[in-house]
């Protein structure tokens, strides 16, 4: 069948053994993040999935991949730039692996083959340098690798796919780390076909109408330039140890207006999409490097750097050891809290370089922040299963609060991109509007609001990210556009149709699936942590918890958040 | 006839236009089988292809006479054609490829006068003109070391 490449790699780094399995199997679970969720369920915890959708590599931003596995909970990120779409022209689904392998270790995949190599000459070496030397900036080679972080553990490291995309949610780098896999390689020269090329085209024409007609695409035209300014407007910034305010964040966010606007060459894509949400940014460096506009501002107001070349110097060496950065910030900014770590200073770098290497207290923060606040006693912020909060405050937001409870796998960012609530400060219509479009109630467009209508919004736009993650399409560009047209894409793809409730019925039971193996696995409980809710901007735990069972009863769970034999039955998931 | 010219400070290295050209001329999505390419500097890209030369290197290469003109755009007789590959080295901006899957030389056919990356471009970062502006022209002759 066309859109899928019919094949998943699973590759044993114990025994050394690689095999292939055909996708066909796996197809009730649409691909991506559904195919991952299946896979874990039926592997077990200590895997780590690497999975596309029908649609990557084939149509107008459809180049994700998600990654995901499992610690005490379901945890996935999902990454674009080109990788996802080199797997697939490699003739992968995906790939899975398992075990540990005995010494470091690189999976290559070319058009003769595939081998385990010895990666004990790369190990050591940071994320760039590592995909430098493997690439040696040939376009026909895409890399996903770990840096530091990754290898020595540390719980915020993600996987490096090249010197911008990192599926950085969640501490899958130190996931791949722990099998001592340092580097996946691809090198290929083929490619895909589609089902029905002509009304791909036709399709593809469509699709980018209605992606360069949006919103996001005019904001993303200078949005390098605008960017730190609109997220300070936004009301959604944390400053420091999850302080609301900062007496200098107006300045800080000038700054780094100024320092963007003088340093960025141009912008840039993933494969396939018009939406150019990176921008070059060329500042003292051999070449320019792709700035992500989602986490600087973490570096900004959470560490409360003011001076916007210091700022780039940790953007930098975060993503130079392979480190989430929104995580990495939160454990830092707890770490000031302690008197560990100077905020706003150059301080910040050597703090990297100590939890990168477990440098006395750094081992105690290199293992998360909820691990630092049981040595040390002080309470911290973290969401479910203790990762740390994304870059945003999720006190003011109360849908990313639910979120942020319920969600098993990596929280706001698999939930709830570009939720109406996010941008209600500045565009109060259009959030109003697109809640009554969706619920009927533009009060769950409210940021504050703890009603019903919320819980259904923030239901309906999880679907969307599942629907996007498991059709390999980035969500961003996904809810520019009605989901007939990427139905119409589907079938082009894959000459299967689809329909727009179908796809919703498959995010429904992919989140089903994901809650399943939440409980066979962990069972970690829906909870933030208590600081959360203290103070004058704490939330209200009460009406939180409302919120919470009425997101279990939308989903068809009971009041525990267990899925019932009903719903279960409903999706063939007995 | 049209002719294509690339504005590089608008790419955004999408590779759409690799995409649209391999797959309305050979019906896959395949970066091999494209007859434009998009090339990275520096972290920067752009797309390259066949600039449609004056004094064309490549057909006053070719010993078999295997590449002919019709209308302004040049084409390659596959009959003809031994893929010797001269043509391909001759180019200096790699305006020919070779597609070793179907064993022919590949290169930019305007599609017939309605060019498909043009039209796919979401930047508006390759556009169809007319006639040849002078500057490119220029370009072409130092390249060819014509001209400083």
């Amino acid at each position: 069948m066309s859109g899928y490449t019919g094949k998943i790699l699973f590759v044993d780094l114990t025994q050394e053994k690689i095999v292939e399995r055909d996708t066909v199997k796996y197809m009730e679970f649409l691909g991506g993040r559904g195919i991952a969720t299946k896979i874990i369920y039926e592997f077990g915890s200590d895997t780590l999935v690497f999975m596309t959708g029908p649609l990557t590599g084939f149509i107008s931003s459809g180049s994700r991949m998600d990654v995901v596995s499992f610690q005490n909970m379901l945890v996935g990120s999902n990454v674009g730039g080109e990788f996802p779409t080199f797997l697939k022209f490699a003739g992968y689904d995906g790939i899975v692996i398992i075990g540990r392998s005995e010494k470091p270790a690189i999976l290559q995949i070319d058009n003769d083959g595939i081998s385990l190599e010895s990666g004990e000459s790369l190990w050591g070496k940071d994320a760039f340098e590592t995909i430098d030397l493997l690439t040696h900036g040939q376009r026909d080679i895409k890399v996903a690798a770990i840096g530091r972080g990754g290898e020595k553990g540390i719980k915020t490291a993600g996987i490096m796919f090249s010197h911008r995309n990192l599926a950085s949610r969640g501490g899958l780098g130190a996931i791949m780390g722990s099998k001592n896999l340092k580097a996946v390689i691809i090198h290929t020269t083929n490619g895909l076909e589609p089902y029905n090329p002509p009304e791909l085209m036709k399709v593809i024409t469509d699709i980018q109408r209605s992606i360069t007609k949006s919103g996001e695409f005019m904001r993303f035209k200078d949005w390098h330039v605008n960017f730190v300014p609109t997220i300070l407007k936004l009301k959604m910034p944390y400053f420091g140890d999850y302080g609301r305010t900062w007496k200098d964040a107006e300045e800080a966010a000038m700054n780094a207006r100024e320092f963007f606007e003088k340093h960025t060459s141009k912008r840039a894509s993933c494969f396939s999409c018009p939406l150019r949400c990176w921008a070059i940014v060329n500042y003292e460096g051999e070449y320019p490097i792709n700035l992500c506009q989602g986490t600087f501002p973490a570096i900004a107001f959470t560490l409360k750097v003011k001076d916007p070349e210091l700022a780039w110097k940790i953007y930098l060496k975060m993503q130079r050891e392979g480190l989430d950065i929104m995580s990495t910030s939160a454990v830092i900014a707890y770490a000031s809290r302690l008197g560990k770590v100077k905020l706003g200073s150059k301080e910040i770098l050597d703090f990297i370089d100590k939890i990168v290497n477990r440098e006395g207290e750094g081992d105690i923060f290199a293992d998360g922040i909820k691990n630092a606040e049981e040595h040390f006693g002080v309470p911290a912020v973290y969401v479910k299963g203790g990762m740390e909060s994304w870059s945003s405050d999720i006190r003011p937001f109360v849908g990313s609060a639910l979120i942020s409870e319920v969600a098993d796998s990596g929280g706001v960012n698999r939930a709830l991109y570009g939720f109406p609530e996010f941008y209600y400060y500045i565009k109060k219509e259009q959030a109003e509007k697109m809640a009554e479009i969706f619920v009927g109630e533009k009060n769950a467009a409210y940021p504050w609001d703890y009603s019903d209508a919320k819980v259904k919004f923030a239901v309906m736009w999880e679907n969307m990210h599942i629907i996007a993650d498991s059709l390999g399409v980035c969500v961003i560009a996904l809810l520019t556009t009605p989901l007939e047209l990427w139905s119409r894409a589907y079938y082009a793809i894959t000459g299967n149709r689809i329909t727009p409730s179908d796809l919703i019925h498959y995010a429904e039971k992919i989140r089903t699936l994901e809650r399943v193996v939440n409980i066979e696995y962990g069972g970690v409980k829906d909870e933030i942590s208590p600081r959360l809710f203290k103070g004058v901007d704490g939330l209200d735990r009460e009406k939180l918890e409302r919120m919470k069972k009425k997101y279990y009863e939308l989903r068809g769970w009971n009041e525990k958040g267990i899925p019932m034999n009903e719903t279960l039955e409903r999706y063939d998931l007995r | 006839m049209p002719y294509l010219i690339v504005h590089e400070d608008k790419c955004v290295g999408c590779h759409t236009c690799e995409m649209v050209c391999s797959l309305s001329h050979e019906g896959v999505i395949n970066l091999n089988l494209s007859r434009i390419h998009v090339v990275g500097y520096k972290g920067e890209k752009f797309p390259i292809m066949c600039l449609q030369c004056e004094d064309a290197p490549c057909e006053l290469i070719c010993p078999m006479e295997a590449i002919y003109k019709e209308g302004d755009i040049r084409y390659v007789d596959g009959e003809k054609c031994i893929r010797c590959k001269m043509c391909s080295l001759v180019c200096p901006i790699g305006g020919v490829i070779y597609d070793a899957i179907n064993h022919k030389m590949l290169r930019c056919d305007l599609c017939g006068g309605d060019p498909q990356c043009a039209k796919y471009c979401p930047m508006d970062a390759i556009e169809v003109v007319e006639e040849v502006p002078e500057r490119r022209k220029k370009g072409v002759r130092v390249l060819y070391g014509e001209e400083d």
